[in-house]
């Protein structure tokens, strides 16, 4: 038994990445769970509109972090900043008793905002927007969509993919006469449409099942979804070209789901987490995929609203896409490689 | 003279401070059967890999159909690699539809020792017909020029009978063949051999070229275990089959005075081609 014990430990100590798990990823989740599991919300943006704002954002509370005062914008500017994300909170006082609007996409800010709205008894009447029961399942149905893209794209994928060079077939395909680009190209394709054909199961369910809605345009969500699940899809191929086993594969991409799931904002909100956790929430794909996915669904917004995550997710695309198709190609003609190499030198 | 279809010369290949392959040149003509002989780890495999274009030398010269390695020039090859490069998950049909598609060749026939598995899926077929499977892959695009692996690794003798059958043909057909292997008795199929070892080509020409530059005495004795350790000691190289003792490329007078006065016949025998492979490994190393 101790020679079983020793060898194992032998096997662990050379393998790094499964150490990296045992030992870093512990530490990791320790420490962004510490502060980013955190369903309460410190401070809300508000902005208060009408007449009586000067006086209202003097007398809200401390929670709210008054960003504007504008005595002449009108409700319909108020409804505008909130189907734009442009803030949490509006407090109207152009109606009597003022009107406190409030995002139900964001679901913990909306549950602190009312609360303490709540504690200021009549004084403001309360209006929850996009989500007027604040149901989880409308906010996180959106959400899981990401989720389910970034499972297909980068663990289904690289595991397809992985497969392939362990089995010795990618070579073969180096040897074929074809394309780099071909093989990329046929590669990937089937988990796009994969998983695009899993992204429309789970919106019509998610909407039939929880009664979702969809306020926004299709395309425009569609658009977004194509884009994202080039980013996934991009990582997914990156994991396999650093990856010689299946097993190998996975880890990566455990590595690589569980903080996009901790710190994308679709259970913690980022709003809650302290700065630095909440910036590497922002390097992350499914962060800006979840601000488009609910903000299409619940806020039916438009491009006009969600371009930075569009633009955001459309860098990284290209970024990542280029990356793992440029790294994918040098496995595949690696002489081509050499040779292009060779002139530049 | 016709260009050849491979040709190398001084191919070198390092990883890092370790050179796989060192200074090596080759040549394939069409219609010949050139045989790449090395232990595990010889270089061979690398060699290859770099004749294809899967991997660019360190150092040399290197030309496929007359131009380097590229997609135009591996078009014209089929190749069986050590691993197959079947894919487990198709069956043996859609596996030939897939390269036939890939190369835009007719349609391969399932060959007739696969018909009874033509829609079974690769994986769950024996290690012989799988290899049936890769040659007829390889060859289903009527290539002018194989590149085999150890193309008979793990397989019955009577299925390695065929699959050679299946390279004499492909050979008088003038399809050049390059081909790596271990196995001695599959070198005696090659019209010419590279030996190589610790990447190095250390003897090159036909079988019987190389056997001639090695010396061997049979040592007939009762009490062989005796006389190989007494040779041993002495620094002759000895080898053993079953319980015949041999010395290669040793004198007589050595090998005497090495067995001392232990009673044995030493007669001088041709050497075989394992024999004339282990002298030249010992002399280049």
């Amino acid at each position: 038994m101790k020679a079983m014990i020793l060898k194992e430990f032998r096997e662990l100590r050379r393998d790094k990445r499964t150490m990296a798990m045992l030992i870093v990823l512990p530490i990791v989740l320790l420490t962004i769970f510490g502060y980013a599991a955190n369903f309460t919300v410190d401070t809300i943006p508000t902005r208060v509109i009408g007449p009586g704002a000067e006086q209202a954002a003097a007398n809200a509370p401390e929670l709210f972090d008054i960003g504007e005062v504008d005595a002449e914008a009108t409700t319909d500017d108020a409804l505008a900043w909130m189907t734009d994300n442009a803030t949490e909170v509006v407090i109207d006082t152009t109606t009597q008793p003022p009107t406190a609007y409030v995002d139900g996409a964001s679901l913990f800010t909306a549950q602190s905002a009312s609360a303490a709205f709540g504690r200021m008894g009549d004084q403001v009447e309360v209006d929850i927007l996009f989500n007027p029961d604040l149901e989880t399942s409308w906010v996180m149905v959106p959400a899981l969509i990401g989720l389910i893209l970034t499972f297909i794209g980068t663990i289904i994928t690289s595991i397809g993919l992985v497969k392939e060079r362990q089995s010795g077939t990618l070579e073969q395909l180096a040897v074929m006469p074809l394309k780099p680009a071909d093989v990329i190209i046929g590669k990937i394709a089937p988990y796009f449409l994969l998983a695009s054909f899993d992204m429309l199961v789970v919106t019509f369910l998610g909407v039939w099942i929880f009664d979702v809605p969809f306020n926004g345009s299709p395309w425009l969500f569609a658009i977004g979804a194509g884009i994202f699940l080039f980013v996934v899809l991009g990582i997914g191929v990156l994991i396999s070209t650093v990856s010689q086993t299946q097993a190998q594969a996975i880890q990566l991409a455990i590595m690589l789901l569980l903080p996009q799931i901790l710190l994308s904002g679709f259970i913690f909100p980022l709003d809650a987490m302290p700065t630095a956790i909440a910036a590497i929430g922002r390097c992350l794909p499914l962060t800006y995929f979840v601000e488009i996915a609910q903000g299409i669904f619940l806020r039916g917004a438009g491009l006009d609203a969600l371009w930075v995550p569009y633009a955001v997710l459309t860098g990284m695309a290209l970024l990542v896409f280029t990356a793992a198709v440029l790294r994918f190609r040098r496995d595949l003609a690696p002489s081509a490689h050499h040779r292009a190499k060779s002139k530049a030198a | 003279m016709a260009e050849p279809l491979i040709h190398a010369q001084d191919v070198t290949r390092r990883f890092g401070d370790f050179t796989a392959v060192d200074g090596v040149s080759i040549s394939v003509a069409a219609g010949e059967i050139v045989g790449l002989l090395g232990a595990n780890g010889a270089g061979k495999t690398t060699l290859i890999r770099m004749i294809l274009g899967l991997l660019p030398p360190s150092d040399g010269a290197l030309a496929l159909f007359g131009a380097p390695p590229s997609r135009e020039g591996r078009a014209r090859l089929g190749y069986v690699p050590q691993g197959l490069g079947l894919w487990d998950d198709l069956t043996v049909a859609e596996n030939l539809a897939f390269v036939d598609q890939a190369f835009g060749s007719r349609a391969t026939a399932v060959p007739d020792a696969l018909a009874g598995s033509r829609d079974g899926l690769v994986g769950g077929i024996g290690l012989g017909r799988q290899r049936q499977l890769a040659f007829a892959a390889a060859l289903g695009h009527g290539p002018e020029l194989l590149v085999l692996d150890e193309p008979t690794s793990g397989v019955d003798p009577l299925s390695r009978a065929r699959l050679w059958d299946t390279v004499h043909e492909s050979a008088e057909q003038g399809v050049g063949v390059l081909v790596t292997t271990h196995y001695m008795q599959e070198a005696e199929q090659c019209d010419r051999l590279v030996l190589m070892s610790q990447g190095r080509a250390v003897g090159e020409g036909q079988l019987a070229d190389i056997v001639a530059g090695t010396t061997a005495l049979a040592v007939r004795t009762e009490r062989w275990q005796d006389a190989f350790e007494a040779l041993d000691r002495a620094g002759v190289l000895v080898m053993l089959s079953g319980t015949h003792v041999r010395a290669v490329d040793a004198d007589e007078v050595r090998v005497r005075a090495a067995l001392g006065g232990l009673a044995a016949e030493v007669e001088p025998v041709g050497a075989t081609l394992e024999e004339a492979m282990v002298a030249r490994e010992r002399s280049a190393g």
